[in-house]
């Protein structure tokens, strides 16, 4: 019965059709909730009803499949292109993940949604999301492995552009930043293909020089830019400010990450044979401590809380690409770990943030302030959630962090360096982010009264959020604690058997770190970061500002000044590149043009115009041509006779 | 006994295929003197016949035969008709897909004067396409050429103002002068190997590869019908005929006929001298380049789509000129693929024209709100062009690239990758323009039923053909077998 490989695929894809079927008649519902028609209040919750039940059989199937060794496997396109699925360890560990952030994200969004027009267009995308996610990792074929993750564009799109109605032109540029980077796996997987005779993942086996160094370039891009990389991060942030919040927790912040360093980890430890000291590891290294110190450096200015999270997730992704770049175990465990735990507490943080938008109407940081007392579960999560990122022990982000460094610290200083200036950044950033937003006064006092999201009539005061938003947030941040603590259960159980028992020769990575001067120079960055924060609230008197000192220091100003203005980001560059090109392209074509339009017409009529003035009427020019018509005949027709008799 | 009578009928049902439209045709403007209605129904009924005709050798071809019919006529004009896997998948694509067209015909062109022509065209138009198709004699593929270039040559100019008129003429100046040269070749061919017949040259051409001088000849003509460059500028310009025509001759039918021919006489029938699976590539390559950066600066609608498709034939002439199996395979499921949406697209684009009365794209947006279906049929079809799964186009453009790379002609496929980039950003820049962004039109209502169950119908298929990617897999990899297989 190996059906069942199937089931993780088409139950989300049915409920997604169940879902999208559904009245849509749905109006945002008015201030008059509390007199609509039984019918129309039944709707929701009939949907949200069949949402949660595709979601919780997914998980349901997730967990049966756990660790279990199937394959499965049906014709399909030819060619080398087979339907093969292929369950084991790593791909069941990352399908529960994602069926478990799946249920979490679609608990809250049951409340955050409700009274969002789009929410039935929201739910069929996620569900079809789960599906091709599961389907991406259950692929044991490139190009099946390609067309479920590629369909994830899709949705992408469809998630972006529901969100208001200018989102359409983040979503265009999501799909296309994405987009690209597909067709450059696509490549990669068409040379890995040729090269190693198959497109079955599991037997290929590469070295990374020549075509092969290429294919892994390809195939790396297609990887980092799922999951959000520099330069294939620049439409996070402004996702963030189009999408629904729920968009930003489940897929930059979970699934996607979930799915790039799953496929990243795949190509590195199983489809080419990678060493420590190759160039690869230098590439990988070095796009990951890029990544973190530019993306943590937009965060430290942001001054909208969704936006400064999205600014994290890119940052955080470096960690992952440097940990798994670093080819050595540790390093590689480190990122798997850290790639977990940045899903569970990023998704955190940016449901804090759906929390705050929806108690208090906005996410502008501007106008919040003091929330700590008003939203105290939401407070306590986001504390959890932002020392575990910012890397505090005992937190699950300091273990997974201290591991990439033991890793990065081997591979050469420099990485080590680039990761621990990332964590000082970061640490500030949520200093700042955490002082404005749940301390400090409140600036906007309007807001309290009439938050243009806060229920009149149902909820007059501004209050802590609903409890089926509550209890994600809540679990997720027991889990970065259980993570934390604990950490031996998930990387003994969970991450470690990635890696088996060859990489690993026996070492466990669990428990406390080992080398005491790492964690000594944790401790010391955290520190510093705490005397930065207090410098910087001194210096301006406003926990907003705290970053001032380094967002207009003496060179970094004009630096900034440029990136808020677009000036670096990859895409408005390639938008201009094309562009360019694309008016050298229209240029030939008229120029091809211009010979059918032009020049050939009035050749034409210039031959014709001559040939018509020889014909003067005079006696004696047509005597003459007759004669030399007659002449010419009479040569040819000795020729051919001197040849052919 | 009963064999005899199964070849009779399979004889009988090729003729039909191509001579029940041919000829059928010129009683379509008498057909309107009992009524309209039973016009339009007897011009789809002639599609169909080649469509079910089709379908019903199929099962036979598939099986592994041929079928054939020779008559013998004097100067080596033989009247050959030859029926195998590469002749009946062509004859299944543009038929289906012709079939739409003229559905969504009924609805669009009710507008307008001169109904008869155009039915008595398109129709005879399908015709002369199956008669390129299993034409198994050059003569004859060159004068069912001709006929497809006389008929498009009206349908451009079907609406007669002054620059319409001029258009066609150079659409047909164009085609013909390549035919010409490719005729000309033809004759080259002849003189080397005795024979127009296709059976005869390939035995006559087993070991020699063919002339270079004759495969530039023939190819002048199928560069200019599939509108590569340096002869493609002919295609935009005929946008200016009605929709479902632009759909029929840009998309599905009469720009497959170079691609088609390509693979009927390059890869069945000749051998080609290795270089040429370099340059023909490169041509491609660069054809797709200039096209592709003129759909993003372009802002007429129909001449996007219009430069889209040379854009896209570029990546069937890659399939196909590699001559590696999988850029083969990849190129017959792009003709499917491509005919199928890129024939939705120009419908939807018909649509929102007749709607708006205009095909400038810097005067429409926002008109998802008004027409829905419309929208999201020309979402899925710009989808499958794209090559983003699950839709059909996927595959095809996989395959190709994939070829390309069995080749080992790396930088031809950076090449085309750079072309499918811009791929993407041609069609997202037209769907935005058009279908999102703040509505510029108060009043632009959906099309007639008839003209959205046709656009609805090309886009459902198209992902129809990714999902169930077996079926028209399965029959592609026995076409190309059959089509490298020595001695066949």
């Amino acid at each position: 019965m190996n059906n069942i490989m199937l089931l993780p695929i088409l139950i989300p894809i049915a409920g997604a059709i169940a879902v999208f079927l559904q009245n849509r008649g749905q109006r945002p519902i008015s201030t008059h909730t509390h007199i609509i028609h039984g019918n129309r209040a039944l709707s929701p919750i009939l949907k949200e009803a069949i949402v949660l039940l595709a979601v919780l059989a997914n998980l349901f199937i997730a967990v049966k499949l756990f660790g279990k060794n199937i394959n499965y496997s049906v014709p399909w396109a030819g060619f080398g292109l087979e339907f093969v699925l292929r369950n084991y360890h790593f791909s069941s560990f990352i399908m529960s993940a994602v069926a478990i952030f799946g249920l979490l994200v679609t608990l809250y969004s049951t409340a955050f949604l409700r009274d969002k027009g789009y929410a039935r267009l929201f739910y069929t995308y996620l569900l079809i999301s789960i599906a091709l996610a599961n389907g991406a990792v259950l692929a044991d074929n490139l190009i099946l492995l390609l067309f479920f993750w590629e369909g994830l564009l899709l949705t992408l799109f469809g998630m972006i552009a529901i969100g208001n109605p200018n989102a359409y032109k983040t979503a265009t540029k999501a799909f296309i930043i994405v987009g690209v980077s597909d067709l450059c796996m696509m490549s990669g997987m068409a040379i890995a293909g040729k090269l190693a005779g198959t497109l079955t993942i599991s037997g290929i086996s590469l070295s990374i020089s020549g075509l092969g160094g290429l294919a892994f370039i390809f195939l790396v891009i297609g990887a980092i830019a799922k999951a959000g990389s520099m330069p294939f991060h620049s439409w996070i942030p402004d996702a963030a400010i189009d999408a629904p919040l729920p968009f930003m927790a489940i897929l930059p912040a979970a699934l996607e990450k979930l799915l790039g360093i799953y496929f990243l980890a795949r190509i590195s430890l199983d489809m080419f044979k990678t060493s420590p000291h190759s160039w690869a590891s230098t590439f990988l290294m070095t796009v990951g401590a890029i990544t973190i110190i530019f993306a943590v450096m937009m965060a430290l200015i942001q001054k909208d809380y969704k936006k400064l999270l999205s600014y994290h997730a890119i940052s955080q992704v470096g960690y992952m690409i440097l940990g798994i770049g670093t080819f050595v175990p540790v390093g590689i465990i480190g990122g798997l770990f850290h790639m977990i735990n940045h899903a569970m507490y990023k998704s955190c943080l940016f449901l804090t943030g759906g929390a705050v938008e929806k108690q208090a109407g906005t996410t502008d940081l501007e106008k919040l302030g003091g929330l700590a007392y008003k939203m105290p579960v939401t407070f306590v999560c986001f504390i959890i959630a932002a020392a575990s990122i910012s890397g505090v022990p005992p937190f699950n982000g300091f273990f997974s962090k201290e591991l990439v460094y033991d890793g990065a610290l081997e591979r050469g200083w420099i990485f080590y360096a680039a990761a621990v200036l990332g964590s000082f950044l970061t640490a500030a950033s949520f200093l700042k982010l955490g002082h404005a937003v749940y301390f400090g006064k409140n600036r906007d006092s309007a807001l309290f009264s009439t938050g243009p999201n806060t229920k009149i009539g149902r909820c007059p005061y501004f209050s802590e959020a609903p409890i089926a938003m509550l209890i994600p947030m809540v679990i997720i941040a027991l889990a970065c604690i259980l993570f934390g603590v604990w950490n031996y259960l998930p990387l003994k159980y969970l991450i470690q058997p990635i890696l088996g028992e060859h990489l690993l020769e026996g070492r466990n990575f669990y428990g406390f770190p080992t080398n005491p001067m790492l964690v000594i120079v944790t401790i010391l960055v955290l520190i510093a970061a705490v005397i930065n924060h207090l410098y910087g609230v001194k210096r301006t008197g406003s926990a907003l500002r705290a970053a001032e000192h380094i967002h207009y220091a003496p060179v970094l100003s004009k630096i900034y000044e440029k990136a808020e203005t677009r000036y670096y980001d990859p895409y408005e560059i390639g938008r201009k590149l094309v562009k360019l090109f694309s008016r050298l392209m229209w240029g030939i074509d008229k120029a091809i043009d211009w010979i059918y339009n032009d020049m050939a017409p009035k050749s034409a009529y210039f031959i014709t115009d001559r040939i018509r003035r020889l014909h003067d009427g005079n006696y004696k020019t047509y005597m003459v041509w007759s004669l030399a018509g007659a002449g010419i005949i009479l040569i040819f027709f000795i020729r051919c006779h001197h040849y052919s008799f | 006994m009963l064999e005899d009578i199964f070849i009779f009928m399979e004889k009988n049902i090729l003729l039909s295929i191509i001579f029940v439209p041919v000829l059928g045709a010129f009683l379509l403007p008498l057909l309107q003197n009992i009524s309209k209605g039973m016009r339009n129904a007897a011009a789809l009924l002639m599609v169909l016949v080649s469509l079910a005709g089709s379908c019903m050798l199929a099962p036979h071809v598939l099986a592994g035969n041929k079928i054939t019919i020779f008559r013998e006529f004097p100067l080596g004009f033989n009247f050959v008709l030859t029926a195998d896997m590469l002749a009946i998948f062509m004859a299944i694509v543009s038929s289906s897909v012709s079939a739409v067209i003229v559905l969504y015909s009924f609805g669009y062109i009710s507008h307008y004067k001169n109904q008869n022509e155009y039915y008595f065209l398109v129709v005879l138009f399908l015709g002369s396409m199956m008669g390129i198709i299993f034409s198994a004699n050059l003569i004859f593929i060159y004068l069912f050429w001709e006929m497809t270039a006389i008929a498009s040559w009206r349908l451009i100019g079907f609406f007669r103002e002054p620059r319409d008129v001029l258009r066609a003429d150079k659409a047909f100046l164009v085609t013909v002068f390549g035919a010409l040269v490719m005729l000309i070749g033809f004759i080259m061919v002849y003189q080397s190997t005795g024979s127009f017949d296709l059976a005869a040259i390939k035995e006559a051409l087993k070991t020699t590869p063919i002339s270079n001088i004759a495969v530039i000849l023939i190819l002048f003509g199928i560069l200019s019908k599939s509108a590569t460059l340096p002869f493609h500028t002919w295609l935009p310009d005929a946008g200016v005929a009605p929709s479902p025509v632009t759909a029929l001759l840009h998309a599905a039918v009469l720009v497959k006929i170079g691609v088609y021919v390509f693979a009927r006489l390059f890869i069945v029938t000749f051998t080609l001298a290795p270089i040429w699976h370099v340059v023909i590539p490169w041509i491609a390559a660069s054809s797709a380049l200039v096209s592709a950066g003129a759909a993003l600066v372009e802002t007429d609608m129909k001449r996007i789509i219009a430069y889209s498709t040379i854009s896209q034939i570029a990546f069937i002439f890659l399939g196909f000129a590699v001559g590696t199996e999988i850029g083969i395979a990849g190129a017959l499921l792009y003709i499917l693929m491509h005919g199928i949406a890129k024939g939705g697209l120009f419908l939807c684009a018909g649509i929102v024209e007749q709607n708006t009365r205009t095909k400038d794209i810097t005067q429409l947006g926002g008109l998802i709100a008004t027409m829905p279906v419309t929208a999201i049929s020309f979402l899925f079809c710009a989808f499958s062009v794209m090559g983003i799964p699950p839709f059909g186009g996927f595959f095809s453009k996989y395959m190709v690239i994939s070829g390309a790379v069995n080749s080992g002609q790396v930088l031809l496929m950076v090449t085309f990758l750079a072309g499918a980039v811009l791929t993407i950003l041609y069609l997202f820049r037209l769907f935005n323009m058009i279908f999102l962004g703040s509505p510029k039109f108060a009043y632009a209502p959906e099309g007639s039923r008839v003209m959205v169950f046709s656009v609805a119908l090309l886009a459902a298929i198209s992902l129809a053909a990714g999902i169930y990617i077996y079926y028209p897999s399965s029959f592609v990899q026995v076409a190309v077998k059959q089509m490298m297989g020595v001695g066949s």
